[in-house]
């Protein structure tokens, strides 16, 4: 594995928002070349008249996946060690159609609004200003709508782990779906535009079909590397070993990327408290297939309200390592999320160590501050996934 | 004047856009950005009129614990690049002007201020029910196949198709 560089700690925080800024020059220079620095381009999507904002997006979507998904088929990427945004169901069904609905009325979308600022547009500065304004009023009502606001909490979930289909046969659905709708809006806006006696939007059919025989080429590629050995065999019956609560923190500290956290609770109680970059269990075969797709190359490690008895389904079918934790999630929250006890004057020099240890990982844990002198372990991917808000 | 430059084939842009995201993804980690910037910039400033408030505030506590600093993030260096960026590519288009972008039927500046603001506080609050926006949720979890993220990008398009309608006069 090479990619993602940061998670091999490749380079530091400091450097790390160098790279943000030069992503974010990149990113704003593309999407001021494609027109989305002027309101009334972006509007047109919605009258169907210029579809570009889905022509770019989707496009965008399909060559990105397309190229994550060859580069993990042949070992270069590990895709779990990239951030996925929560998956909070029914309030990304309310906030996307509040922001659809926003969209249309201000003209731009929370990035376009910064790129129509940068070009002069006064219409830009004042959606930035009322973006920022929405987020403070979102803040000011938030303890009215926290429920709302977490209702339908899955944790990170992807289509690969919900539907058990791998990677490269889902981005070939979604590339086909795209080339499909594009093929479709193209269509629209030559019908469209003649019943509106308006010019359709200049196309280039030549260019276009030059990007599609690409996604096909990337497409094909992604596939064949299905064929490719798989890592590890599944075993028939998994074995597994407890992981105390202190170890598994400090895993989860020192190397996130080496761990896939799973509660395996029931889902409201994972949803109402678990540990920090836990994914939550679906109930049945989702589940299942949710532990069958995770990548072996990771431990598994699973949790339930006390010592799990038995392992959930779909656990035999993972091919890496399984350990559990001993205790379960109130045993966690006793060594790690309850703050530590101050050792006596006459502490050995093992309950101090321990005592050390346990204030580092409570601090990292719950975001606290009890100073103690003590190597507190960096780990900067952990606090960014736990933050709250989302990565947008 | 020359004419501004023409923008971009649209599928250009999109495989343009796309190796700038793989790139963010293969270097980072994580994908681009937007909403959340410009969210901390509101409560830093916020914070600094009415320090607080913005702590006793269950959402915003977060965001500005001792120690923290809100516009220390990743997201906000990034939003910084996508202003350059954009100036840049502007400037360099022969499209950078101070004006004001709307429709044609659109007379009053006022009237299309008032829009860009009240649409812009929909996205901020819809931002935080959505876990991000267009660019974090919708582009960036969409390429991941992030489940929620596809709902919301779904929904993105519903709520615009469905309002549009509603304020035709302001764009056609």
């Amino acid at each position: 594995m090479m990619f993602p560089l940061y998670a091999g700690e490749v380079f530091g925080y400091e450097a790390g928002l160098v790279v943000g800024v030069l992503v974010g020059i990149a990113f704003g220079f593309v999407l001021e070349r494609s027109g989305f620095g002027q309101a009334p381009v972006l509007a047109a999507q919605f009258y169907a008249s210029d579809n570009r904002v889905l022509k770019v997006m989707f496009t965008a979507i399909v060559t990105a996946l397309l190229g994550m998904t060859v580069l993990a088929g042949v070992g270069l990427l590990d895709l779990s060690a990239l951030q996925v945004p929560d998956s909070v169901l029914i309030a990304q069904v309310v906030g996307g159609l509040l922001l659809g609905v926003g969209f249309i009325v201000s003209g731009y979308c929370p990035g376009t609004s910064v790129v129509a600022a940068a070009s002069g547009n006064i219409d830009g500065w004042i959606t930035i200003l009322g973006v920022s304004v929405g987020g403070l009023v979102f803040g000011v009502f938030y303890p009215y709508v926290d429920g709302l606001y977490d209702m339908g909490q899955l944790g990170v979930l992807r289509f690969p782990d919900l539907l058990g289909i791998p990677q490269a046969i889902l981005a070939a659905g979604v590339t086909a779906m795209a080339i499909g709708a594009f093929l479709f809006a193209e269509w629209g806006e030559r019908v469209l535009g003649a019943k509106r006696g308006e010019e359709p939007p200049v196309s280039e059919p030549a260019r276009r079909n030059r990007v599609f025989v690409g996604f096909g080429v990337a497409t094909a590629l992604g596939l064949a590397t299905l064929a490719l050995p798989a890592s590890a065999p599944a075993s028939a019956t998994a074995a597994w070993s407890p992981i105390p609560a202190l170890d598994l923190a400090r895993a989860l500290v020192e190397s996130p990327e080496s761990v896939s956290l799973v509660d395996a609770r029931d889902p409201s109680a994972c949803a109402a408290a678990r540990i920090p970059g836990a994914a939550c269990l679906p109930a049945g075969d989702d589940g299942a297939a949710l532990l069958a797709g995770l990548p072996p190359t990771r431990t598994l490690v699973l949790y339930g309200a006390g010592d799990l008895a038995t392992l959930p389904d779909g656990a035999a079918r993972f091919g890496g390592e399984i350990r559990v934790l001993a205790g379960g999630f109130p045993a966690f929250q006793a060594a790690v999320l309850a703050k530590p006890d101050a050792p006596g004057e006459n502490a050995t020099p093992a309950a101090l160590r321990d005592y050390a240890l346990r204030t580092a990982l409570f601090n990292h844990f719950t975001g606290a501050k009890v100073q103690v002198q003590a190597p507190v372990p960096a780990a900067r991917p952990v606090e960014r996934a736990a933050k709250k808000g989302g990565g947008c | 004047m020359n004419a501004p430059r023409p923008f971009w084939n649209p599928y250009v842009g999109g495989v343009v856009l796309g190796l700038v995201l793989l790139g963010s993804f293969l270097v980072m980690g994580n994908g681009l950005g937007a909403s959340g910037a410009t969210t901390r910039v509101g409560i830093g400033i916020a914070h600094t009129i009415a320090p607080e408030a913005v702590e006793g505030n269950a959402y915003f506590a977060p965001y500005v614990g001792p120690g923290k600093n809100v516009l220390d993030d990743w997201l906000v260096f990034e939003v910084l690049g996508v202003f350059l960026g954009g100036a840049i590519g502007a400037y360099s288009a022969g499209r950078m002007r101070r004006g004001v972008t709307m429709g044609p039927r659109m007379t009053s500046v006022g009237k299309r201020l008032a829009f860009a603001f009240v649409g812009g506080v929909l996205m901020g609050i819809a931002a935080r029910f959505g876990r991000g926006c267009t660019s974090g949720q919708a582009l960036t979890g969409g390429s991941l196949l992030s489940v929620g993220s596809w709902v919301f990008m779904m929904m993105v398009f519903a709520g615009g198709y469905l309002f549009a309608p509603l304020v035709r006069r302001q764009w056609r």
